[in-house]
């Protein structure tokens, strides 16, 4: 609109520009102000530019920090801790995004295409890896379940399963004794001093401690995890959750090569025969919804 | 709740920070459509229900929505806690505030109450069992030839706290005590049916019930309206109150403090009988952090830190004990419109912090520390005490005709008390012009003569050196007499604190700071001769700040970008000629600080934004060190390259959020105290 409008006016011309001319004389600013100086030189490309420095922390502010990096460690240590982001910068993702449908395709998708092919190949080392969740683990923990909507109550439990796994999961999933809060056991977080000046360490005298009680930590919670009768899972290094399972055998038959990690659909919502199936589902969320236990 | 895109991002960000990418997105959702329930979110993030739901638990679990579930309705309607997702940035802060007033064990509590969000008393006590036995199991399987390690651990702290932290909290009767302390403080409270309901349907619900038990017929006239409104405030009070059931339980039985005098002397020593003493709280309650209590402990300490800045350290010290007595019984900085309304006009008392007298700072203050420090000396004849013990009963800002002539009154009458010598003339003269005794020096004299009655009353008769007393109540005086009015002398030995205009004087040094900080000494000067003159012509500017008229207009365009000043065109005739028309520059504040607000946020989502990038950039190292067998071993196990890298990445992780807590005193100052 603006556009058109300036084209109009210089297309008039005559008197009007004139005009105008006999006001812009008089109002540039060097017209209006004697003294000022007009230098014609092109500003510098990349003038010198004085980066603030910020002062280095004070002791409280550190301490602040440590914590509050303890906290994340642990938050992110916790079954809840969420995190399978496929998207990256030099997998060739783009910053920006159309749709919401793009957005969740930077999240929990395993394709030929984010495999990176040198770290691909199944290695001896792959079995320390940490598998990310994709889905928080609730049924490992209590909850107070009166502060919840009730339709999360059986999600709360650990029962929001999808039909086709639910039941080969029951089985496995019923866990045996009451549900206890874990406590985080990571008590601390390496700060970049202590990672700087390892001598320190050792002259106070429990540097040597250190490996010694990384091994008992790793022993415990090898116990743990015998305990909790995992102990396969822990050795054959896949975390296989109940419903990573429960995904491993939808994926059969789909034989999809585009395998999404979030294991209730898997992909399902990319596979054309399936994808009226899911959709219904979802529309009887929208009206029925009292039939919430078998929709997913 | 509508809050800026750049606090909608920086919440995202920090949940996806610390609670991880699924709930993080849900939020964000929550954020940008607002109120909506399970299909709706379906549907705009086209995540599946089920997915859904555990997003949503994990946010729930961790206080950070807020839920309304319509009687008959299906699906519950799910709103976004912003306060809380905002606050997430303070935990390291609130953290540290706990270690340092309560100790390592308690610290250790809330931690695990902030990482497991709302629990249940008895999850949390069986959870600490569990580690409390596994501690024991562990000392008993390292043996005797590790004690000495594990002393040296005491000593050097952090190094090697797994050992440490097991044996923080003892034995559940420990843990019980010290929820019981931060009960008691408020810092911790109950969960309730209403607590998720959003402050909207609250209201709504109070609003309807009280409008059937009440108003059946509707409302007619003004007095009927205003009792509505003081109905709803008193229903809103009974809702808000009972997060504090727990803590008046507590108090029947007597709090702590008062245990401890009436004990004294018997368990001092060891603590152990305190613990016993304390009630077994009810292990079916469910409690969590409460934010708005941490919040007022965070002002405090931030008023203490402006107080040494502007007067020192033992005056700042003395302050921090002041407001530490005051707003013990404070719950929220900032009062809520609607709550409060009604308990303002009902008892006065309530709505501000009652006063504190000098001997319950004197009772509270450490012995250790010298009072001596930080007071300057003048002649006795210098000094007005008339003009420097000056009582002012009210707040400073209440100006209404004719209460101000009784607060005459009343301080004439309680200065008749004091000294009978000056007659009523005089003191009215000195009432009303606070400056004239110290200016006229007969007066001066005079009055430092009439106070000298009081003031020998209390002070030892050597002059050399004061007694304890003397001295704390000179701190005092230093504070009530700043230009920041740090306290208000309201009453003869009773002082409190005016926090909101007290806090807005903060917030104009915050201002001026980042003015001076961004635009020079100059910019600043500029700014505070508008502040003074108001509106000023462009032309007449130059002439009022001595400056050349370029520079000045230099100046004045720079900081009307970075936003601490604004023009105005006032047109002289209808033509509105550009030349004839005046420019006025003015500055205002309150635009200026929602300026600086939403630049801090921006900062804020920067400062996560870079630590993505960072965490893009060295992604090999960071997976590398998340591997289990490396986990802990970093230095051993990885190469020294990569290991160098991880290390510089750990210090900028460092800066980049002590940045964004540095970021985070400023907004706070600015938005929620």
């Amino acid at each position: 609109m603006s556009g058109r409008g300036g084209r109009g006016g210089r297309g008039r011309g005559g008197p009007m520009a004139n005009g105008r001319r006999a006001v812009a004389q008089n109002s540039v600013p060097w017209a209006m102000d004697s003294d000022i100086v007009l230098d014609g030189k092109p500003s510098e490309l990349f003038p010198p530019y004085n980066l603030p420095k910020a002062p280095l922390l004070s002791k409280k502010e550190d301490k602040q920090v440590s914590y509050f990096l303890l906290f994340r460690e642990q938050c992110q240590d916790s079954a809840l801790y969420t995190q399978a982001r496929s998207w990256t910068q030099a997998s060739g993702g783009t910053a920006r995004t159309y749709g919401q449908d793009q957005v969740n395709r930077r999240y929990g998708q395993v394709t030929k295409a984010t495999v990176d092919p040198f770290t691909a190949v199944p290695t001896y080392s792959h079995r320390f890896k940490t598998v990310p969740r994709t889905l928080p683990d609730l049924g490992s923990r209590p909850f107070a379940k009166e502060f919840f909507p009730p339709e999360l109550h059986a999600t709360l439990e650990g029962e929001d399963e999808p039909p086709a796994a639910a039941a080969a999961a029951a089985a496995k999933r019923r866990r045996v004794g009451p549900k206890t809060l874990g406590l985080s056991n990571i008590t601390s977080y390496k700060t970049a001093e202590e990672l700087f000046l390892p001598e320190v360490a050792q002259q106070k005298g429990v540097g040597g401690d250190a490996n010694l009680d990384k091994a008992l930590q790793l022993l415990n919670s090898m116990e743990k995890r015998n305990e909790d009768g995992d102990e396969e899972a822990f050795l054959s290094g896949e975390d296989d959750d109940d419903w990573v399972k429960g995904n491993g055998d939808d994926d059969e038959d789909a034989a999809a090569d585009e395998d999404d990690q979030y294991e209730d659909e898997s992909g399902d919502d990319y596979n054309a025969e399936a994808y009226f199936d899911g959709n219904q589902d979802d529309e009887d969320g929208d009206e029925g919804g009292d039939e919430g236990g078998d929709f997913f | 709740m509508l809050v800026t895109k750049s606090v909608a991002e920086l919440c995202a960000l920090l949940i996806d920070e610390l609670h991880g990418e699924l709930p993080s997105r849900i939020f964000a959702i929550l954020l940008s459509k607002g109120r909506s329930t399970l299909p709706q979110l379906a549907q705009y993030t086209s995540m599946t229900p089920r997915q859904l739901r555990h997003g949503l638990a994990v946010l729930q679990q961790h206080n950070l929505l807020f839920y309304h579930v319509d009687s008959g309705a299906e699906f519950a309607a799910y709103e976004a806690n912003a306060d809380h997702a905002y606050n997430l940035a303070r935990t390291g802060k609130i953290l540290e505030m706990i270690d340092s007033s309560f100790g390592a064990p308690a610290k250790d509590v809330m931690q695990s109450l902030l990482l497991s969000g709302q629990t249940r008393i008895s999850d949390l006590v069986a959870a600490y069992q569990v580690k409390i036995e596994h501690a024991n199991k562990a000392a008993a399987a390292i043996g005797d030839d590790h004690d000495f390690g594990a002393e040296t651990n005491g000593v050097n702290g952090d190094l090697h706290p797994a050992k440490k932290a097991g044996a923080l909290v003892k034995s559940t009767a420990h843990l019980n005590s010290i929820i019981c302390r931060l009960v008691e403080a408020e810092l911790i409270d109950v969960v309730h049916t209403k607590t998720f309901e959003s402050h909207q349907d609250v209201l709504k619900t109070v609003e309807k019930e009280v409008m059937d038990k009440h108003f059946p017929a509707g409302i007619k006239g003004n007095k009927a309206k205003i009792e509505l409104q003081e109905r709803i405030a008193e229903g809103l009070r009974k809702v808000r109150g009972e997060s504090k059931s727990l803590k008046r339980k507590l108090e029947q039985n007597g709090t702590a403090a008062k245990r401890r005098k009436l004990f004294a002397g018997i368990g001092m020593a060891n603590g152990v009988h305190e613990e016993d003493m304390d009630p077994a709280l009810d292990p079916r309650q469910v409690i969590r952090v409460n934010y708005e209590k941490c919040l007022v402990d965070l002002r405090n300490r931030r008023l203490v830190h402006f107080a040494t800045d502007m007067l020192g350290d033992t005056t700042a010290y003395v302050y921090g004990v002041l407001l530490k007595l005051l707003t013990r019984d404070l719950p929220r900085c900032r009062p809520d419109a609607v709550m409060d309304a009604g308990e303002e006009a009902k008892e006065e008392s309530e709505k501000g912090p009652g006063p504190v007298t000098t001997e319950q700072i004197l009772d509270s203050l450490k012995t250790s520390v010298d009072l001596s420090l930080g007071i300057g000396k003048a002649e006795r004849r210098l000094v007005s005490s008339t003009a420097a013990e000056k009582i002012e009963l009210y707040p400073p800002k209440k100006k209404v005709l004719i209460e101000e002539a009784e607060v005459d009154g009343e301080a004439s009458a309680d200065e008749e008390e004091s000294d009978n010598n000056n007659n009523s003339s005089e003191e009215s003269d000195y009432e009303s012009d606070y400056k004239a005794p110290a200016t006229n020096g007969t007066n001066g004299v005079n009055g430092t003569n009439g106070a000298k009655v009081k003031f020998d009353e209390s002070a030892a008769p050597k002059e050399r050196r004061l007694d304890r007393p003397t001295q704390l109540r000179q701190h005092l005086l230093i504070l009530s007499e700043s230009t920041q009015r740090f306290v208000r002398h309201c009453g003869p030995n009773e002082w409190t604190v005016d926090f909101t205009p007290l806090m807005n004087s903060l917030r104009e040094t915050e201002l001026d700071s980042v003015i001076e900080r961004t635009a020079g000494r100059q910019g600043l000067r500029l700014v505070r001769i508008l502040r003074a003159k108001g509106k000023l012509d462009e032309k007449a500017l130059p002439n009022v700040a001595l400056m050349r008229k370029p520079e000045l207009q230099q100046k004045m365009m720079e900081m009307q970008t970075a936003g601490f000043v604004h023009v105005q065109e006032v047109p002289r005739d209808l033509k509105a000629d550009v030349k004839k028309s005046f420019f006025l520059w003015f500055c205002d504040v309150d635009r200026s600080l929602d300026r600086l607000l939403d630049t801090s946020y921006q900062t804020m989502v920067h400062c996560i934004q870079v630590l993505e990038a960072l965490r893009q950039k060295e992604r090999d190292v960071l997976e590398t060190t998340k591997r289990s067998d490396v986990r802990g071993r970093e230095k051993d196990t990885m190469r020294k390259e990569y290991y160098e890298r991880y290390s510089r990445f750990l210090e900028c992780e460092r800066k980049l959020f002590a940045q964004v807590m540095r970021v985070d005193d400023l907004v706070s100052v600015l938005r929620d105290f």
